[in-house]
């Protein structure tokens, strides 16, 4: 049988919850701005979580109960925002999944962290004050290093005790990550599989580095265009990085239905596969042979599929590779399916995209509709049918998520949707 | 600098530290344990004492220190 996602949770620059998400994405609202110049050719535009405030955030988890909401107050006091988030993002999928009201065991429960170099902006925002004097290192500096750190707080408030661990798969992890929640699931090592899409805190060495790799968006100007992010667009020059995470609960279709869990959607099929490369240039075989074997895989024909979440961040090669692919991979029903980016909306949410992207998938597919390309007006292919500057209505039954990643990662997966029960 | 003094930093770092706990409940008798602090919270806080008092004190000193009382003797001797 197929996982099923019984749970959805996000927090990102345009939403603090699910159905701030939904109406976020059927507006077209944009979580881009411009940042301070830090002088050094790095990322001038970024698309932040503004505003966030942890405590506020656990409160609105009302149906949560109390014992847990304050045991995450407790625990994550100490913890760096990115952590929060994630951790916030986790609690909204625990809950919207039933898991506090009708339990999996705790050692059925697993919780796959998607992502790695989560902490870099941390460790070098306490670079001065380890420089000045190595004592006012916070004392849970070591543990909060650590990507695993993660895995270890969200289990405790949480109370997973199943198989656990931090995947990577660079700008792929979050389908890396789902893709390993369901091999948790096919090997009944759980019933049920938190995949967290973490928030991934950069330091401005790393963004400069990919500034130099040219692939972000006005880098060193001194006033970015905040449109810059422009996906399928003939003007893409880069992606915009985005903060955020978000949380799915995959689940076998037996626990579903014995705690008469909702279906939200079934992940019928993925595939993940490398190209044998270090670089980070995309492959056009690479992601056309993981599309088409995820819809084999899922038993879908091209012409079955209604959406596609693309990867495509706005660089020239990356949306071009893409599109090629696509071609390739659905051949003459390339034309059928609506095709955007969330990444239009949210920057480049890096390890966390994959599963920001799974669940604004789920959403349109349960909303019936698509959102737009917000800065989309000349786009580079007429082949493709491209989601224009608004939300269309669209009815959704079948659909793919594109996640690739520097050093050859190809991933796609296939979501259906189900009905209620 | 006083022991007064370095007993409110202490104390002002405990609530830091710890959400749950009321002022009145950090006595100078007391122990960090028992006010529900594991091993990483009573290291916060004797970092952040340290931050706060402007003292560096090796870690292993610490070692025998086995409620404020004895805590506060030890940031007291380098203070």
């Amino acid at each position: 049988m197929k996982p099923v996602v019984t749970g959805v949770g996000v927090v990102c620059s345009i939403a603090s919850n699910v159905p701030a998400f939904e109406a976020a994405l059927r507006e077209g609202r944009c979580g881009i701005v411009q940042t301070p110049d830090l002088g050094d050719g790095g990322p001038r535009l970024a698309a932040p979580v503004t505003g966030f405030s942890f405590e506020d955030a656990v409160a609105a988890l009302t149906t949560l109960p109390d014992e847990l909401r304050h045991n995450a107050l407790r625990t994550a006091h100490r913890s760096p925002d990115p952590l929060r988030i994630d951790l916030v993002a986790a609690m909204q999928a625990f809950e919207s999944a039933g898991l506090h009201c009708a339990p999996v065991p705790a050692d059925r429960i697993g919780l796959v962290v998607a992502g790695h170099n989560l902490n870099s902006g941390y460790v070098h925002d306490l670079r001065p004050a380890y420089d000045d004097n190595p004592a006012r290192l916070p004392a849970r500096f070591a543990l909060h290093a650590m990507d695993t750190d993660r895995v270890g707080t969200l289990s405790q408030v949480l109370g997973v005790r199943g198989e656990g661990y931090t995947v990577g798969g660079a700008s792929a992890s979050g389908n890396v990550g789902i893709v390993n929640a369901s091999h948790l699931l096919a090997a009944d090592a759980a019933d049920a599989c938190l995949v967290v899409g973490p928030t991934t805190e950069m330091s401005p060495m790393e963004k400069h580095g990919l500034a130099t790799l040219g692939a972000v968006a006005g880098a060193g100007e001194d006033e970015p265009d905040r449109e810059m992010c422009r996906p399928f667009d003939a003007d893409h020059d880069g992606f915009v990085p985005g903060q955020g995470a978000a949380c799915l609960v995959l689940e076998s279709e037996r626990s579903a239905k014995s705690r008469g869990a909702t279906v939200l959607a079934e992940l019928a099929g993925y595939d993940l596969k490398l190209d044998a490369n270090s670089l980070p240039d995309p492959n056009e075989d690479g992601e056309a042979t993981v599309m088409a074997s995820a819809m084999a895989r899922a038993g879908v024909e091209p012409g079955e599929v209604d959406y596609v979440n693309a990867h495509a961040t706005s660089t020239p090669q990356g949306d071009d590779v893409e599109v090629r692919a696509l071609h390739r991979a659905l051949g003459p029903e390339v034309g059928r399916p609506w095709v955007n980016s969330t990444k239009g909306l949210v920057g480049h949410c890096m390890c966390a995209a994959g599963v920001v992207e799974a669940v604004a998938t789920v959403l349109q597919m349960r909303g019936g509709f698509v959102h737009p390309n917000l800065n989309l007006r000349r786009p580079i292919d007429d082949g493709c049918r491209f989601v224009g500057q608004v939300a269309e209505p669209a009815d959704i039954a079948c659909a793919l998520s594109n996640s690739f990643g520097f050093g050859g990662f190809n991933s796609c997966i296939v979501l259906k949707r189900r009905s209620l029960g | 600098m006083t022991h007064d003094v370095i007993f409110e930093t202490v104390k002002r770092n405990v609530l830091a530290v710890l959400p749950d706990v009321e002022p009145g409940q950090i006595s100078i008798d007391g122990k960090l344990s028992d006010l529900g602090a594991n091993s990483v919270d009573r290291a916060d806080v004797v970092t952040l004492t340290m931050e706060d008092l402007g003292v560096t004190i090796p870690i292993t000193e610490f070692q025998d220190v086995s409620d404020l009382r004895s805590l506060v003797t030890v940031l007291e001797k380098h203070a």
